[in-house]
């Protein structure tokens, strides 16, 4: 019988698990001691509400046996704060706010910490506690205790710059709103007067206000566009600094010109201009910002902190970053690999899916090689370090990642584009306007501003906000989908791809094995097969175990907990049923147990998997698994495929595995025993021919892949560094999304140039009339507005769904909806 | 009249400007460290 799900993790309760408790409301049972004792704590604490107000109802994290925190190592981490001791952690697990109101009150309730505030974004915690009180491992233990992962967070330069530079670009937009606002009330003061008339005094005092105000919106909230303008101007780049810079300098300039010598004046087109970009930017920034944590948590996964090694027959403890070549160390189960190394005694499974992506555990004796961050699952051993920290593979990969990062190039954008011809060829037709008007015979003054009106009135905020508008809606749009783009410049990326490139196992295919067929052996039935299996299968938490669980409940099938189940590394498990004894396993294992009656070969397919099993000494039948293709992973090579977008498959797994996915898939080329850095390279080298890359990936092992391609795709449900070296993110793990992710960039970039369109239109019929100095301050006013209106308006339309969830995908409905290539 | 207009707008600067500092202060203090928790944090109890 089934037991349930744990009342603290939700996780469902293994069979031979009877942990219950009375509580108010009645029985409740918990998958393990570890969430029993977390479940103490928390009601222990008054903080039942906690199970009444989470969100999650799936799996958590559940408890692992508790790592000891040694005082001293974390000690090095505190800091003093308003003269008491205050460290950072970093609490990995947070899934909710009710994650971030336990630990509060939880951690806030240990005699002698001061306070506690959890950073819900960033899932830091700031403590300040009283450093005679309590100590730091202390607060790890609870917090870990309670099945969060805490480490200690460094304050990294670069992080520390980039929340500098955050707060100033808020405080920029911040200044550029309110000194707007007074510049829009005398601005209005102005309108009225030009239409209604205005005496000259007043006039000119509140012109002289609107310089008064527009001043610092300019040269301070503007600084980043003036620094990028004129760092541009030297490099001989034109980019929209540019344009920025100009239409901003220039109203400014003339307004400035036309308040001394008396006129109309636009201050309040700089302060716009200024003030509606850096919303973009802010905007921006906060989406960026997350990309560099990626490769931090990266490295946090191999640094356990402190391991055992033992030297001359002597334990001690060392820092995992003193560990040198030739140090043997001792690593139990459930611990991760602090470096590369081989096992130099002992046997174990190890789980190296971050480096291979593969689910199933590998099995490795003395003399098999391990690589740092992967999970050591079933046995103590000891370890010969081959690589110190720094060279080991987690660091390698971590380097890869950033290489890539850094590599990749920019994309000229397609507002830097415009800028680049745009720019010269207004400052060209102020010059020619000036030229003219002075062989005409006006004056110097005159002829100065006719020029200068010309610029203004070329560079109105419609240009500047054709991108970021219809970038921000679109935005907003596929959010909604659950396709979040990190950044503007990925919808633009997406669209010009023209290679898509896929991860196999937990991309297209499930990542984690299922029973495809069952073998039963002459003299017993299916069912009965089925049932005995189940019963000692229960005891192992290997995944091909649990898929022959799942299998029974799925076919209704009961089964009963089985006596004495033991398991055997690499082979299999053995255990006695009313009896009986039962083995299932290997064929080799199988044999090794003296097993009568012969093995038949089951004829299996290419990544396919089979596991024998015999019953009172005989050989019974047998289960054929395979991890299962995802039932979306044809729709999504169909949508490329159909627009000749041709697919490639990227395996760590070998060549005949990987071959078989493809095909079944519909991938027309696929390649195996691809290594992190083989698929980079072969990214890099398509890029060389010029192809630009999507990359679709979801494990350690494809994030630096994701990082080098043009567009990175992370499935949610992979691991946290792939979805944040990524730049997108498709939630649900749901890759028909990656289509409508595909057409919504296409149609961004349609309504992109639409508005650069419009926007040109307008000035195209501005320009002329400024020229001939025919511009009066309403046309120039309305032909603004106006323009800005139609570009925000037509970027709105983006925001509109394009289509429900659940309706499958075909080319007819996609044209019919009107989203096919711009 | 022209020195009521003038007093009002330079009135109206002053106010702004208070406003302002405080937005100054409010960034410098951390407050929009974090946007998303404080919602949460008003419907605790405690």
């Amino acid at each position: 019988m089934a037991n349930g799900h744990c009342f603290h993790c939700a996780a469902a309760i293994p069979r031979n698990t009877d942990i219950t408790l009375e509580s108010a409301d009645g029985k409740i049972s918990f998958c393990c001691d570890g969430c029993l004792g977390a479940y103490l704590i928390i009601t222990g604490s008054g903080l039942e509400e906690y199970y009444r107000r989470r969100e999650i109802k799936q799996a958590g994290a559940p408890p692992k046996n508790s790592p000891s925190f040694s005082s001293a190592a974390l000690m090095r981490h505190a800091y003093e704060l308003d003269g008491k001791s205050a460290i950072d952690i970093n609490i990995g697990g947070i899934h909710c706010a009710s994650c971030v109101w336990l630990n509060e009150n939880i951690i806030s309730r240990l005699p002698g910490v001061e306070d506690v505030r959890v950073n819900y974004a960033t899932n830091r915690a700031r403590v300040l506690f009283d450093a005679e009180i309590i100590n730091p491992a202390q607060i790890f233990s609870r917090i870990s205790e309670l099945g969060y992962v805490p480490r200690p967070y460094d304050r990294k330069s670069a992080v520390e710059s980039a929340e500098k530079e955050k707060k100033e670009l808020l405080l920029r937009f911040g200044t550029a709103i309110f000194l707007g606002m007074q510049l829009m009330a005398y601005s209005f003061a102005l309108y009225a007067g030009y239409f209604q008339g205005i005496s000259d005094e007043i006039k000119f005092y509140l012109q002289l206000f609107s310089l008064l105000v527009t001043t610092p919106v300019v040269f301070y909230s503007g600084a980043p566009f003036l620094h990028g303008a004129w760092r541009s101007l030297i490099n001989k780049t034109p980019d929209m600094d540019i344009l920025i810079a100009t239409g901003a300098l220039s109203s400014y300039i003339y307004s400035i010109y036309a308040t001394i010598k008396g006129g109309e004046v636009y201050y309040e087109t700089a302060a716009m201009i200024v003030t509606l970009i850096l919303v973009g930017r802010i905007l921006e920034n906060s989406a960026k910002r997350r990309a560099a944590s990626g490769v931090e948590q990266l490295l946090e996964l191999a640094e356990n902190g402190r391991a055992v090694r033992i030297r001359d027959g002597v334990r001690e403890e060392v820092e995992t970053a003193e560990l040198k070549e030739g140090d043997c160390i001792v690593i139990s189960a459930g611990e991760r690999f602090p470096v590369d190394g081989m096992i130099a005694e002992g046997c174990t499974d190890v789980d190296e899916s971050l480096a291979t992506g593969e689910p199933l555990p590998a099995h490795k004796e003395t003399g098999d090689c391990v690589i740092s961050g992967s999970m050591n699952l079933t046995g103590t051993i000891k370890l010969s370090c081959t690589r110190p920290r720094e060279k080991s593979f987690v660091a390698r990969i971590a380097r890869l990642i950033e290489e890539a990062q850094n590599r990749r190039a920019p994309i000229q954008k397609i507002a830097d584009r415009t800028a680049a011809y745009f720019v010269p060829l207004v400052l060209f037709l102020g010059v020619i306007t000036f030229i003219w008007h002075m062989s005409h015979g006006a004056f110097f003054d005159s002829a100065l501003m006719t020029a200068l009106a010309v610029i203004v009135i070329a560079c109105p905020c419609a240009l500047g906000l054709a991108t970021p508008t219809a970038i921000l809606a679109a935005s907003g749009g596929a959010a909604k989908n659950g396709i979040i783009f990190k950044g503007g410049d990925i919808l633009e990326r997406l669209a010009a791809i023209n290679l898509v490139v896929l991860d196999k196992t937990g991309t297209i295919t499930e990542g984690k094995p299922s029973v495809i067929s069952v073998h039963p052996a002459d003299r017993i039935d299916s069912s009965r097969l089925v049932s005995i299996t189940a019963s000692i299968e229960s005891a192992s938490r290997h995944p091909l175990a649990m898929a022959v669980c799942k299998y029974a409940e799925s076919k209704n099938i009961r089964y009963d907990m089985a006596e004495q189940a033991t398991t055997v590394p690499g082979g299999g498990v053995a255990g006695i049923i009313g009896k009986e004894q039962v083995a299932a396993g290997s064929a080799s294992y199988l044999k090794s147990l003296g097993i009568t009656g012969e093995i038949p070969e089951i004829a299996s397919s290419p990544g396919s998997m089979a596991v024998y099993v015999s019953y009172m000494g005989k050989y019974a039948g047998a289960f054929l698994f395979r991890d299962k293709l995802r039932h979306d992973a044809s729709i999504l090579t169909g949508y490329f495929e159909s627009l000749g977008i041709k697919t490639v498959l990227l395996s760590g797994d070998r060549q005949e595995n990987a071959e078989s996915a493809s095909a079944a898939a519909g991938i027309s080329e696929a390649i195996g025993g691809y290594s992190p850095s083989d698929k980079v390279s072969y990214i890099e080298d398509m890029q060389k021919k010029g192809f630009k890359v999507l990359m679709i990936g979801d494990g350690i092992n494809d994030a630096p892949a994701l990082a080098a391609a043009d567009t990175g795709c992370a499935v949610a449900g992979g691991t946290d560094i792939a979805v944040e070296t990524s730049d997108m993110l498709i939630a649900g793990h749901d890759l028909e999304k990656i289509t409508l992710a595909h057409r919504m960039a296409k149609k961004t970039m349609k309504i992109i140039r639409q508005n650069l369109c419009w926007a040109f239109l307008y000035n195209m019929t501005g320009i002329p009339l400024a020229m001939f100095g025919a511009l009066t301050p309403v046309y120039a006013a309305a032909a603004m507005s106006l323009s800005s209106i139609c570009v925000v308006g037509n970027s709105l339309r983006l925001l509109v769904s394009p289509r429900s969830g659940t309706k499958r995908f075909n080319t007819a409905t996609l044209h019919d909806q009107g989203w096919e290539n711009g | 009249m022209d020195e009521t207009l003038l007093l009002l707008i330079v009135l109206s600067l002053f106010l702004g400007c208070g406003c302002w500092l405080l937005f100054v202060w409010g960034v410098k203090k951390g407050e929009f460290n974090d946007i998303e928790r404080p919602k949460h944090r008003m419907l605790d109890d405690d």
